[in-house]
């Protein structure tokens, strides 16, 4: 409204720099350690990928806003890009690229866009995608590459002193145990093999204060809980399959998550708790994904329950 | 060790860039007094239409017991009783003062020499001993002050508090001044620190407090400089230095910083044994005791986007039209009565300064971003100092669901506005919270 050439609006006058697209990008360049990783290991493979999951989301969600809702463009949000990251680092590199184009479809058109676009959807995107062909497509999404690098060094990830660095993917458990330690030739989805790589991309992401450390270490906890009980490697255990990468970015997205602190927590146990038990007693050998979905379904009821501390729920209780 | 409030809060970006000293401000040759400029019930006019005043005489009278008078700021002639527009755009009885040119001339001489007077002698503590306690109080009602940190709520009420029947055992002094941009109490404890411990003694005494805490944000050093030196050697005064978060002006989070005790929804803060005072409301009592020059002038802050030598700190007579503060506005600006977190927008320039008005800011650009859907970040849960889930009530505020706001507490929002500052996706949040807060009332 203008009158005097007065603007009027009531308060407050001023906004934070902060943005959603810009979240969305943070996350995007904490993500690019582990992109260079799957990248440097996989090589060609994990980049055509990469470039397909990523444009097809994007042209997914560009296709629906305009001529399916018929709303203004979404794209500029980051998110459809952000997804389609997502569900390529969650891929086996080697995977044929169709197939990642139907997880993209899958993940933008019904996990995002059906339930109503960026903020709406119940489940994570970029994991629907991946446990849809996962289910669709077993034998493809559980058939690793070995980690030789198309543009890296073919002998380098051999290497013992890699051993740290590329700890394998744990998605065999039983080869995994049977190998005990001896990880040079287990491959892993693309973005999981590097825990150094999500590490960093975590303390960039808490740096800039784009998420709370509540999540991620909650996740590792329930998980390392559950090892302690029935007496598994710890250490092990949270390094290997798509654990880290899931607690950093996958359990901490805004959308699915729980809207208070200790909400969070709870979150995050129960999503290695989840992942623990699938990982020792269910039949398929890695959880994290199938454990962060179920919490997902599980979060509007924790949001029910996990108020936060209401400023005067105290009543006078210092009051003498 | 520094402390603060324990439920949210945020850091925006202080902008405390206006000149610290106080510039007096010429007289109005018209000033506008609107009846209703503090909480309670508005005051009654004591003069009519035509009649003549001298500046500082009262022209409305406490009506009721929360109510406060309102005294001429200027010497002049009563033009008219009649409803007028406040800045806010709504409409409210006022009394409109106007001066001739002598009349001007002769109420700026008298003025220049009583600012004169102030600004030489050096205020004398022995002041309190010269007074009892109903003395005191009825100086200040006599006065029409009213707490100057925004809410306007008559200071003869609190300090009198019929209604209590234990004395409280402590008083805050709030000079935390959180807001962007407001400058106007620091401004006063800088150039004024002795007046308002003197003042804070008039008021201890008038309330029977034995303690009072001058509580002040870390960012001020200069007034906690002045302060702590203006109380050196006075018993029961101390200086609280309190760790910079907004809204720690706010009196729900004062009194958590300074004593560690919440009060419950919907009490005041004499259900924890505290009152809580403005510092600029300790000057206007001294003002009041000490000079008996009522409450017809303040300090006020002019700052945002505007040329920096006219981000100042002036003493302006209540009734000022806000036209008469110097500001050059960029073209396509807010204006704000008070600072950008709960300032509220001035419609009408011509509109007058009131009693609780303390800055104009001025900022440019549109404001408001467009919103986009929300993300579901938290960062609104986890910064609502009152510990509410602003995005579930502004939700209800939108779809009118007043029970289900009632329910999550909506009455406790203080309107601080961190919501709709920190949300990343633009969503005006308040708005919405306001409407849920007002549809909820019973």
């Amino acid at each position: 409204m203008k009158e005097n050439n007065l603007i009027f609006s009531p308060s407050p006058n001023i906004h934070t720099s902060r943005t959603t697209p810009g979240a969305m990008k943070h996350v995007l360049i904490a993500l690019l350690p582990a992109i260079f990783c799957a990248l440097y290991f996989f090589g060609l493979p994990a980049l055509s990928l990469l470039i397909v999951t990523v444009g097809v989301s994007i042209l997914t969600e560009w296709l629906i806003t305009k001529y399916m809702l018929r709303r203004p463009a979404t794209i500029g949000d980051c998110s459809a890009a952000l997804t389609g990251v997502l569900l390529a680092l969650n891929l086996p590199a080697n995977l044929p690229l169709w197939m990642g184009a139907v997880g993209a479809v899958i993940a933008i058109g019904i996990a995002k866009m059906a339930f109503g676009g960026l903020g709406c959807n119940i489940f994570n995107p970029a994991l629907v995608g991946r446990v849809f062909l996962l289910i669709s497509f077993p034998v493809a999404m559980t058939t690793w590459p070995l980690p030789d690098g198309g543009f890296g060094d073919a002998d380098g990830a051999t290497g013992a002193t890699l051993l740290s660095l590329v700890k394998m993917n744990g998605a065999d458990l039983d080869s995994f145990s049977r190998l005990s330690f001896l990880v040079g030739d287990v491959g892993g989805s693309m973005g999981e093999v590097s825990a150094i790589a999500i590490l960093i991309g975590f303390a960039y992401l808490l740096i800039m204060r784009v998420i709370r450390w509540y999540i991620p270490i909650a996740v590792v906890l329930g998980l390392v809980l559950v090892d302690l009980g029935c007496g598994y490697p710890i250490g092990i255990d949270i390094i290997s399959g798509g654990l880290l990468l899931g607690a950093v970015f996958m359990a901490s997205d805004y959308v699915t998550s729980p809207m208070t602190r200790n909400g969070m927590l709870l979150y995050g146990l129960l999503i290695g708790v989840i992942t623990a038990v699938i990982r020792r007693w269910g039949s398929y050998p890695e959880g994290m994904s199938f454990a962060i979905l179920i919490m997902n379904g599980v979060t509007p009821l924790i949001n029910r329950y996990m108020r936060p501390a209401k400023f005067s729920s105290v009543k006078k209780e210092v009051d003498k | 060790m520094r402390s603060t409030f324990k439920i949210g809060g945020i850091h925006p970006p202080g902008n405390k860039i206006a000149d610290r000293s106080i510039e007096l401000l010429p007289l109005p040759m018209t000033a506008t007094l609107p009846l209703s400029q503090h909480i309670g019930v508005p005051a009654k006019p004591i003069v009519e239409k035509g009649e003549h005043v001298d500046r500082g005489q009262c022209v409305a009278e406490n009506s009721a017991y929360i109510s406060a008078g309102l005294h001429a700021p200027i010497s002049g002639t009563v033009a008219a009783i009649e409803p007028t527009v406040l800045p806010s755009g709504k409409l409210c009885n006022a009394i409109i003062i106007k001066a001739t040119q002598e009349e001007h001339d002769a109420d700026t001489a008298v003025r220049e020499l009583y600012w004169e007077k102030v600004n030489s002698r050096i205020p004398e503590f022995s002041l309190c001993d010269r007074y009892d306690k109903s003395e005191i109080i009825k100086l200040v009602s006599a006065s029409g002050v009213v707490g100057l940190g925004g809410a306007a709520f008559p200071s003869h009420v609190k300090l009198a508090s019929e209604k209590v029947t234990t004395i409280p055992e402590l008083l805050i002094l709030n000079g935390c001044e959180c807001e962007p941009y407001l400058m106007c109490d620091d401004a006063l404890m800088c150039a004024y620190a002795r007046n308002i411990a003197v003042g804070i003694e008039l008021m201890m005494k008038a309330s029977g407090i034995k303690n009072a805490v001058i509580a002040i944000e870390d960012n001020k050093s200069e007034a906690i400089k002045a302060i702590s030196a203006a109380i050196v050697s006075r018993e029961g005064v101390a200086l609280r230095v309190l760790k910079t978060k907004y809204p720690q002006g706010g009196e729900k989070q004062l009194v958590e910083a300074v004593t560690g005790r919440r009060i419950a929804s919907g009490a005041l803060p004499i259900s924890v044994g505290v009152i809580v005072q403005n510092v600029a409301t300790a000057f206007a009592v001294w003002q009041a005791v000490a000079t008996g020059q009522p409450l017809i002038e303040r300090v006020v802050t002019v700052s945002g986007d505007i040329p920096a030598e006219q981000r100042r700190n002036y003493m302006v007579a209540i009734g000022t039209p806000l036209a008469e503060l110097p500001c050059e506005r960029p073209p396509k600006c807010r204006s704000l009565l008070g600072g950008p977190m709960m300032g509220s927008p001035v419609v009408r320039y011509d509109a007058s300064l009131m009693k609780g008005s303390s800055g104009l800011t001025i900022l440019s650009g549109e404001g408001r971003k467009a919103p986009m859907q929300c993300v579901r970040c938290a960062i609104c849960v986890e910064a609502c100092p009152m510990g509410l889930e602003p995005y579930l009530l502004s939700t209800y505020g939108r779809l009118r669901m007043c029970d289900e706001a009632r329910e999550h507490a909506v009455a406790d929002c203080i309107e601080c506005g961190i919501c709709s500052y920190s949300c990343p996706s633009n969503r005006p949040l308040l708005d919405f919270i306001r409407v849920a807060k007002q549809r909820s009332r019973k």
